[in-house]
């Protein structure tokens, strides 16, 4: 049989009609009636542009016995796409193949753990977008190789350089368990949709290591990752909603850690007097008010997207732009916990820090922090070992942090706001308090010896509590420079807006990977 | 059904709902007090009240049902 054009590229059109097939219209089927798209949906929704690599990969379809069954194609698409106007690598898992198994039948791996796709991301220095849905391994996988192996013999190291070096966004629709489960959380964002479920293992293996039934909603659905566990920053109503969430993600973030976030719309006023403010913030110091609706009243409007507002609630973290220029917001939140830092909440604190300081993005810091969370379930759940690595957080961050005082800032959870061996701009407003301790309690700790020898306590406590006060008044710290500023808070936009400009040059002078890498210490 | 439960350990400041009332989301329930503020406990959907499990003054724990929606 001689060669001829004809049949060559008939060839190629016979066996890209194979691929679209995936892994047949039952499968694809099943996936639509659960409302999700299929992988290739997935990308062409998302993508602009898609350029696919390995697209013809397929593998001998065997039955448990080892009869064949067919061929099919490989449990893994991707490629060069273009994603909010940028190149980045993109692929993920074919669920309606093997569940979305490891490709362990090719010479190279695709993605899921390493592979081309992330091999793309990190030499282009382009961002990485994966859409996760996959069972993790398979014990299919040993029939291939003919024998069983060690999983230490796969390497997870280019899935964690990645980290340092580009954006890494992955969504979550359907089942991500095992290693694609673990393969979503290394990400800088990870979104769910709220019918989805991930899990180290699923409910069968739940029953077969404990003899538990558990529902799989319970055990690992959207709501348990968004609200409790923290694996996933964000919830989506369905796939374009988190594709969208995604989307918006990456305009904040620049291409690779060499270069500068781009710099946004620019048409909201930095000399816009936040008026509403002395409305949201009430004169009442008991009563808490919205950290989100204080911070979306100060940064340009409609720029501040939430991340992780589920989880960890006592602080809010998010991205915004102030003068069109990206910035990472965090600021307690005194609507939950009064606003004290707990474990899940500097955790919280510690990645989302992290993450600006690898993009260089400024921080802005609205601090209301009665403390670390106190009582026996902040203990158990080791709030002083979370709350120390939250202050790391500050301390390892090579961007301008500007830390505004919005109320209470007490005990040793302030350190977790501003960076004492850095610039450490604190702006106060008038109704700014702090101290080692709020007077109430910390008189009484503090004294208590006394107190109880006095002839009457009560009234001894009283004086005691009353001269306090009087020190804790801010001016008093605003006259000795303890704080750098106190402003009329309808400034702050102004003021941090000008800081924030300046501060430019500075960034764009230490571009590159972080000096100090991330530690897992403590 | 959906209970509303407490995420702090605190005293139970205010209740603001009586069973049959009917709530939005992002409806304040109950206020606490804890860490020295008070603090609103929001309905996170629409509902009627179908039970409220708690009184003014009474102390909770974390995870305590405050209030049942039906």
């Amino acid at each position: 049989m001689s060669f001829t054009w004809k049949e060559a590229l008939t060839e190629i059109e016979r066996r890209r009609a194979a691929a679209r097939e995936l892994g047949g219209q039952r499968r694809v089927d099943r996936a639509h009636e659960q409302g999700r798209y299929t992988i290739r949906e997935r990308i062409d929704r998302a993508a602009t542009q898609f350029y696919e690599v390995g697209e013809f990969t397929a593998y001998d379809d065997v039955d448990a016995t080892g009869t064949l069954r067919g061929r099919l194609p490989a449990s893994y698409v991707c490629g060069l796409g273009e994603f909010a106007g940028r190149p980045v690598a993109i692929g993920g898992e074919d669920f309606t193949v093997r569940g979305g198994a490891p490709q362990t039948y090719l010479d190279r791996m695709k993605g899921g753990l390493g592979g081309f796709v992330e091999d793309l991301a990190h030499e282009y220095r382009i961002p990485l977008v994966m859409f996760m849905e996959g069972i993790g391994g398979d014990v299919a996988a040993q029939a291939e190789k003919g024998h069983s192996y060690l999983v230490s013999s796969l390497s997870w190291e280019r899935s964690y350089e990645l980290l340092s070096e580009v954006p890494v966004l992955a969504m979550v629709s359907g089942a991500a368990a095992g290693g694609t489960a673990g393969r979503t959380v290394l990400s800088h964002f990870s979104v769910m949709t709220k019918d989805s479920v991930m899990f180290a293992g699923g409910p069968p293996l739940v029953k077969r290591a404990m003899g538990l039934d558990v529902d799989k909603y319970e055990l690992g659905g959207a709501k348990i990752h968004t609200g409790i566990s923290g694996a996933i920053d964000n919830l989506a109503e369905d796939e374009d909603d988190a594709i969208r969430q995604m989307r918006t993600v990456l305009g904040y973030l620049p291409q690779n850690v060499w270069e500068l976030p781009p710099r946004g719309d620019r048409s909201d006023p930095v000399d816009r007097r936040v008026e509403e403010l002395l409305d949201l913030i009430p004169e009442n110091r008991r009563r808490p008010y919205r950290a989100s609706k204080m911070v979306e009243a100060i940064v340009d409007r409609g720029s501040f997207f939430e991340i992780g507002p589920k989880w960890g609630r006592s602080v809010c973290t998010g991205f915004a732009r102030m003068d069109g220029i990206p910035v990472g917001v965090v600021a307690s939140n005194p609507s939950h916990l009064g606003g004290a830092l707990d474990a899940a909440a500097a955790e919280k604190q510690v990645r989302f820090v992290d993450m600006c300081s690898t993009f260089h993005l400024p921080i802005v810091y609205f601090v209301d922090v009665p403390g670390f969370m106190v009582g026996p379930n902040a203990e158990r759940g080791n709030v002083v070992r979370w709350g120390m690595r939250a202050i790391q957080s500050l301390i390892q961050a090579e961007v301008p942090v500007v830390t505004v005082q919005v109320r209470k800032a007490y005990g040793m959870a302030v350190s977790a706001t501003s960076r004492p061996d850095g610039l450490s701009l604190r702006i106060a407003w008038p109704t700014a308090e702090w101290g080692d301790l709020p007077v109430e309690g910390g008189v009484e700790a503090g004294f208590k010896r006394e107190i109880e020898a006095a002839e009457d306590p009560e009234e001894y406590r009283r004086l005691a509590e009353e001269r306090m006060l009087a020190l804790a008044d801010p001016w008093k710290t605003v006259e000795a420079f303890g704080v750098e500023n106190m402003i009329d808070p309808r400034d702050t936009r102004e003021i941090v807006c000008a800081f924030l400009n300046a501060s430019l040059t500075r960034l764009r002078t230490t571009l590159g990977p972080q000096r100090r890498q991330w530690s897992v210490r403590p | 059904m959906t209970i509303i439960e407490s995420d702090i350990s605190a005293v139970v400041w205010k209740v603001l709902v009586r069973v049959g009332d009917t709530v939005e989301a992002g409806d304040p329930v109950v206020v606490l007090e804890s860490m020295k503020m008070e603090i609103p406990v929001e309905s996170e959907e629409p509902g009627t009240v179908t039970v409220v499990h708690v009184s003014e003054g009474e102390v909770v724990d974390e995870g305590a049902s405050l209030v049942t929606l039906g």
